[in-house]
Parts: structure tokens; sequence; C-alpha cells
């Protein structure tokens, strides 16, 4: 068992959730409510990373993360480490792999409110901030919850991406996934087949956490 | 709550191994580097991060700035490219000479002569004919040193065009190692190093392929410039008896 | 009841709305609601009387207008000058159409969200009580889908209460439930009313309920307001035919305006007309529209002549009757094709022997008559171009 791997897969997925979950309420809920222009062309550039190849995604980060792309050398500037072969890089190229996963349950929840729920609120008194954390996110809830698993999950299970612009370092950026590849491939199928059972327990425990608390909700029941 | 801090500290600590110097090693080296990299440890109580794949796409991560500090390549054509390019201060050093094998399932199909060692790639062709397709597995001729020699011994041969329904491709001299072993194939083009490791032994049967059917693979490793001390240290170790030893029982030649 | 003091314990102010918009909703109406008052906006689907309660509490802005309530400004668009308060600090209650109950909280959770006027402390007791006030009690624990459609409808309207409004705003509450339900919670409104008394504005397409509920209606038309008026005033004396034609009310003719050796008189096909003084305020020769509510038009039965008898008597025959229960609807042809309708009791048409094609005499009361300006439809189109 590679426990540095597990290690580094565990808080790649705990940090991709944490910065993703915020971002997704947002953008969800707005592309959920709000109409403007250009809102397909947005929607579309999300669900990418859903269809795209995960080598080719991880073929143009691997190209904006180099020193000399405006990206990765901005990134170099300001924290004096590259992008590639590092944390920070296959957590951000874990971000934009994970965007769908993300936003697009999010905002099927927040679709699923009624918009003259928001306006009986308003009506009520509350405000636009005490709408969204006593009426909205409650509401929402399941969705933010199936956003966080499949995320982590997700996360978990990523490999495309991650080899591509990690290179599998030890300690760094070698992921599980990447782990019980790299097991496989020095014939070590003991180590391959412990750490997969790891994964898929974790993979099932997270579903299946986020399916029982979704179905524990009485006012949602008879609907 | 102090478990939530705690879940934040571990979230924002610094990689567990930082500090152990990243080795980028030839698939090839699998197991005979494995077992250097343990006696190494061992003696001086320095560890190493190890990093097994094919010696063409480290050359690429090296020149995207991957942070290796010591680079183990299967031949030397990739460190005198890094070098040219400006990524490394020298050529390094050659520590071993690979050699090419026709490697096979244990125990299914009788084993080439050493005489006519591509016996085995023949038989498959043939039987191709008669309809029945075995694979050869070789390593991807694109950026795998063990790939690249496979093709040339294969195409002196004459034996390229005619094997190419049959060739399957690993990514690195690793995979290709598991693709000759599985039951849809007849053998493969691998390292030799591979092949006697305790862990295949029992599982495959290996023919050498002569040298001179092919360019030496003279296995070149080189010191990336920021290397630290540790890096050197093993740079050094390897060149001395104790990993020449190991480099000999995995099937390298020293000399 | 007790708390209900608190809602209008203080006097309240008038409501009262002036907005103009020629697009995309189309808008001109205006109308005033004073508290206590129960103020129906009517109309067909589409005239706008959604909009018009949105823009009252804030969820819509319309282009130009003022909208005034609890003594203060709550939306003006003049000139130069544009403010408008957000929902929250109008302190409205609404209910909506559907309720628009919080699903994932309790009907006292519901109820005790609309009160952040009040300490917290407070808040669960007073919630409890308006529960109670709407006799809901026992069912404080019940989530919205645990609860039948009348109990939902009483929900909101208890919620939208417990916000001690200044201004009452009903969307069409009772079109939800079914019809033994809806006659029990119009009475519990009715009820209710006595004792709040701010501005309570009802939008339905309902005009019964309109009658029955409200103290002023007025009717609306792709966004027009035409009339507002009791709905005595509205049923008697509609301002157009258009108003009339959106109350449901027949009756409506042309008639010519004539003088005659003893005096004014409107002639309507063959016959000539007795008017009240009203015709002399008419051109000589003008066309005008005239309407007679049902009530005025009186059967002259077969075996004795009653009072009234000499007023307009007119000649008809029988070309439709339609026994509804106890009350008979009469549609009555006169000699030039125009048709009269109204309901006589059923026992009354029966001694009358009325049949169909049986000829007829009635009187159309002079007072009863309402004269119209035939071309009083043109300011209030039918289409949305005219308006733009």
């Amino acid at each position: 068992m590679d426990w540095s791997a597990f290690s580094v897969s565990l808080r790649l997925a705990a940090l991709t959730c944490l910065f993703l979950l915020p971002l997704g309420i947002w953008l969800g809920r707005l592309l959920a409510t709000a109409q403007f222009r250009g809102k397909g062309l947005c929607e579309a550039l999300i669900a990418l990373p859903l269809v795209l190849p995960p080598t080719v995604l991880g073929f143009y980060l691997l190209q904006q993360f180099g020193r000399d792309a405006p990206l990765g050398g901005a990134w170099s500037a300001l924290t004096g480490s590259g992008l590639n072969f590092t944390f920070s890089g296959i957590l951000l190229a874990s971000l934009i792999a994970n965007l769908p996963f993300a936003i697009q349950p999010i905002q099927r929840a927040f679709e699923h409110v009624p918009a003259n729920l928001r306006e009986a609120a308003w009506c009520s008194g509350l405000s636009p901030w005490q709408t969204l954390w006593r009426i909205e996110l409650p509401l929402v809830w399941p969705g933010i919850l199936s956003a966080a698993a499949l995320t982590f999950a997700h996360t978990l299970g990523e490999f495309g991406v991650i080899l591509l612009v990690g290179g599998a370092i030890d300690g760094e950026t070698r992921t599980l996934s990447i782990a019980i590849y790299d097991r496989v491939q020095a014939f070590d199928e003991q180590g391959a087949a412990s750490m997969s059972a790891l994964l898929l327990v974790i993979s099932l425990a997270t579903l299946g956490l986020v399916y029982g608390l979704a179905g524990k909700r009485r006012w949602a029941r008879g609907q | 709550m102090r478990a939530l801090l705690l879940l934040c500290c571990w979230l924002l600590s610094a990689p567990v191994m930082a500090g152990a110097p990243i080795v980028a090693a030839a698939s090839s080296l699998q197991f005979a580097l494995e077992a250097a990299a343990a006696q190494f440890t061992q003696q001086t109580g320095h560890a190493l991060r190890l990093n097994f794949g094919s010696s063409g796409n480290f050359r690429r991560q090296i020149a995207q700035g991957a942070p290796f500090e010591l680079f183990l390549s299967a031949d030397e054509g990739f460190v005198q490219a890094l070098y040219d390019e400006g990524h490394v201060d020298n050529t390094g050093v050659m520590y071993a000479r690979g050699r090419l094998a026709w490697v096979q399932p244990a125990g299914r199909y009788s084993l080439p002569d050493e005489q006519a060692p591509l016996a085995g790639v023949q038989e498959a062709i043939a039987a191709l004919e008669e309809g029945q397709r075995l694979r050869i597995a070789i390593a991807s001729p694109e950026h795998a040193s063990y790939g690249m020699v496979a093709r040339e011994v294969l195409q002196k041969a004459g034996l390229w065009e005619s094997s190419e329904a049959l060739r399957v491709q690993g990514e690195n001299v690793s995979q290709a190692m598991q693709f000759a072993l599985s039951g849809e194939a007849r053998g493969g083009l691998v390292a030799y190093s591979l092949a006697v490791a305790p862990a295949l032994v029992g599982r495959s049967e290996a023919v050498l392929i002569p040298e001179a059917w092919h360019t030496p693979l003279r296995q070149r490793m080189v010191l990336m410039p920021q290397a630290g001390e540790v890096a050197h240290e093993f740079y050094a170790w390897l060149q001395q008896t104790d990993a020449k030893e190991i480099f000999q029982t995995y099937g390298f030649s020293t000399d | 009841m007790d708390s209900l003091a608190n809602v209008g314990g203080r006097v309240g102010s008038n409501l009262t709305v002036d907005v103009y918009q020629a697009g995309p909703i189309p808008l001109k109406a205006s109308f005033s609601c004073a508290p206590g008052e129960l103020l129906a906006l009517v109309g067909p689907s589409g005239s706008g009387k959604t909009t018009l309660l949105r823009t009252i509490a804030g969820l819509y802005q319309p282009k130009q207008g003022r909208v005034s309530g609890g003594g203060k400004e709550w939306f003006l668009a003049k000139g130069g000058q544009h403010h408008s308060l957000p929902p929250q600090a109008r302190q409205i209650g609404m209910v909506f159409q559907d309720y628009a109950l919080f699903p994932h909280l309790t009907a006292q959770q519901n109820v005790q969200l609309a009160m952040g006027h009040l300490p917290r402390a407070q808040r669960p007791a007073q919630a409890a009580q308006w529960l109670v006030n709407v006799r809901l009690q026992g069912l404080e624990a019940r989530y919205p889908s645990e609860l039948s459609g009348g109990q939902r409808q009483r929900v909101a309207l208890a919620r939208a209460l417990a916000r001690e409004p200044q201004a009452l705003l009903l969307d069409e509450p009772f079109s939800a439930v079914d019809q033994v339900t809806r006659r029990r919670l119009q009475r519990e409104l009715a009820l209710l009313r006595q004792h709040i008394s701010i501005p309570i504005i009802l939008v339905t397409h309902d005009l019964e309920e309109a009658t029955a509920l409200a103290d002023q209606i007025c009717v609306l038309h792709n966004g027009v307001s035409l009339q507002q008026g009791t709905p005595e005033a509205l049923f008697r004396r509609p301002a157009t035919p258009l108003v009339a034609r959106l109350l449901d009310r027949h009756n409506v003719f042309t008639g010519k305006v004539v003088e005659t050796a003893t005096g004014r008189r409107l002639q309507w096909g063959e016959w000539l007309l007795e008017v009240g003084d009203a015709l002399a305020k008419g051109r000589l020769g003008e066309t005008l529209s005239w309407y007679l509510p049902p009530s005025d038009i009186v059967l002259h039965r077969r075996e004795r002549p009653s009072h009234g008898e000499r007023e307009n008597p007119v000649a008809a025959t029988v070309s439709e009757m339609v026994v509804l229960g106890s009350m008979t609807s009469i549609v009555l042809r006169v000699s030039h094709g125009d048709m009269l309708r109204f309901d006589i009791a059923t026992h009354a048409a029966k001694r009358n022997q009325l049949a169909l094609g049986a000829s007829v005499y009635v009187s159309l009361l002079a007072e009863g008559i309402h004269l119209m300006p035939t071309q009083a439809d043109a300011h209030a189109p039918h289409n949305k171009r005219t308006l733009l």
C-alpha cells in the first residue's frame, strides 16, 4: 500500500471540493436563475471536460503550465515554482477537470427551486443573503452533496490529466490511481489489488453516504 | 473544531516526502534500480523517490521543467539531446549496457534457439496466415529506447512489415513486458533485465538478442542542475562495485 | 383573534398605484385602496393583474409611475427621479397563487420566518397564535407536503399576516382548491377582514368571488385599468361597452338620440325608449351604447298588469329558455334582432306559461337604462399596438 499516494489523493480530492463547491454554488445559481448573453457558451465550456479526452485537456494544461506560457510564467513569478509536475499544478488541473461535476448538479438543483419561493422569502422580509442561507441552500442541499461526492470520487479516479501534468512524482503528484498503474507496471499485482480495493471502498462509501443522506428528508417525501 | 483544524493543517501541509530526491529511471531499470536504491538507503540512510517510465517521456518532462535530480536513461541519445538543449550541464556517465531479449510466457511455446532468437516472431507471422493471431509485444518505438532497438532488430530481419498486424506497443518497456506475458501474445522483444527479475523469473522464458543486431543500448545517467547532495552521492554510488553487481544480477553489462 | 390587533392596530394608510409603460408588458393603470378596504383586480388572463400585484410588492418595476403605501413612497419613476424600495422594505404580506410555502420548513417555521421584525424569543409563540387564528392548531409541525390545499392556503395567509403588513396582496388565492374549500376559505377571509384595517388587494378572474368579497373592483384589460368602483356601481353603470363585456354583462345595445313631441327618446329598432335625465346630455342624432341590468327588465304577467308596465313596453318572442334549478334564464328576441337576457324564478316562468316562440311583453325600466359613449372603446385598446 502506497500511503503517500493515498495521502496525495485525499488531499487533492478534499482541496478540489473545498475550492470548487463555493464556485459551484455561485455559478450554479447564476446559471439557473439569470439570463445573459453567452450563457450557452458558458455552460458548454463548463461541460467540456465531460466529453474532452483527459489527454487533450492534459495536453493543453501542460502547455499552459510551462514556464514560457503566460499562465505558468505568471504562476512561477508569483510563487517561485512552476505548475507542471507540482501539487499546485495537479490541483489546478483537477479544478478544471471537475468543473462539470461540481457545477452541474448544483445548477440542476437550483433550477428546481421555484422562482416564487425566492420572491416569497423577500416578501417575508428576508434579505437576499438570508434567502440563500435559509431557503435556497437547504433546498439545493442534495445537489451540493452530490456535487461534492462526484467531485471527490472523480478526483480520486482522475488519471490521464494528472499523469500528463503531474509526472507521477512520489509524495507530490503520484495519486492513488497513478500508483495503481505504476504497481501494475512493476508487476506488483498485490499492491495494485489492495489499492484498487481501497479506492473502490472509498468511492462506494462516498456515494452511499450521499444517497443515504438525500433520502432522509421527511419534507421531501410524497412529492 | 480541533479535528477541523487538524484537517486544514494536513490539507496545507508540505508533501510527505519532500526533500528526498526524485530519480527518473527508464522502465528497464524497474527491478534493478529498486534493489540498488534499497541498498543505497540501507547503507547511507538517505531516502530516494523513484519514478519509472519511458526514457523519451522523461526527456520531454525534464525539458518542461520536471523536478528530477537524477535521470537514468535507457540510452545515451536522450541525455545527449538534453545536453545539446542546455537542460543539463554535462553528458553524464554510462552506468550499464542493456540487452534486448525475446521474452515469452513460461512453458507455453517452444523457446527459440539462441542462434535464431526471432523464430517466435516468424512462427507468429506464419500462424497469422492460418488465421491465428498471436501478438508480438514491443515498447513504443517513438519514445522508449527498447522500443527503438526492437524496431531496428525487426527491420534488419525483414520482419517489420510482416509483423505489423501482430504488434502491440507498450507505453514503456514494463508495459510491453506485461503484454508479452499476457495470454494473447506469442511473446515480445523487451528488456532482458525485466525477464531475469526475481518477480518474473518463474513466469517468463527469455533468449537474448545478439548485441550486434542493433545500436548498443548504452544506458547513460546524468545529474540535473538542481541535484542536491543525496543525488550526487547516489550518482557516485551507482558507479561503484555494489551497484555494478546489482546491475549484472539483472542482466546488464557493466564493462 | 387577539393578535390580529397587530395588523392595522395603527391606522393604516391608503395604497395607491399609478403606473405606465409601453412595453414589454403594456401597463396603464391607476387605482387606490383604503385601509380596511378590499379591492379586487379583475380581468381576463393576460390583463396585467398579477404584474400589477408584483409591482406593488416590489417584485416588478414598471418604467414610469408611483406606488405608495404604508404612508411611504414605495416606488417612484417620473421624469429624472427613480427610486424603488426592495420587497423586504415595503412591508407587504403576499399570498401567492400556489402559496409558495417553503417545503423544508414546518407550518410554524414558515410563519415564523416572516417575523423578522419581532424579538427572536417572541416568534414561536406568536407564530403558533397565527396558526390558531387561521384555525390550524395542532398542525404546527406539519410540512407543507403533509397539508391539504386549503390548509396550505391558510398557512400562506398566516405567513403573510405575520409580517404585520401595511398591505395584504392576494394572488388568486382560491384558485388551487376545490369548490367546497373555496367557499369556506372565502367566508373565512370575509370574517378575517373585519379585524384588519390595511388595504387588501385581491387578484381574481372570478367575478362572483370579486362581487362577494370586494368593496371595490378595478377592471383591467391589456394592462389598462378601465374602471374602479363598487361592485354595485360597476354592474349597473359600466363605463364602456368593453367594461360591460369584461364584467360578463349582456343587454348592451346601441340606440339613437331623437326628439319627439313628448321629449327626447332613445330610438332602438322600432321602439322609442324613455330614459332618465341622462339623455338630455346627448347630441341629437348621436348613436349611443346603452346597457340595461337584467333586474330592470320586467316581464308583463298574463292575467294582471303590474305597475311599471307603462314604462317602455316592448314586444318580443322567447328564443331561448334554460332552466337552471330555481332560476330560469330567458333570452327574448325583439323585432329588429337584438336579444334581451334576464333570469326569472322558474315558478314564475311556469305561471306565465313561457315557452319557446311565445310572444311576450316586457318593460325596460327607464331608471335602469345606462348610456355609454359608443366610441369609448377607442381608449381601451384591444391589441397592444394601439397602446404603443
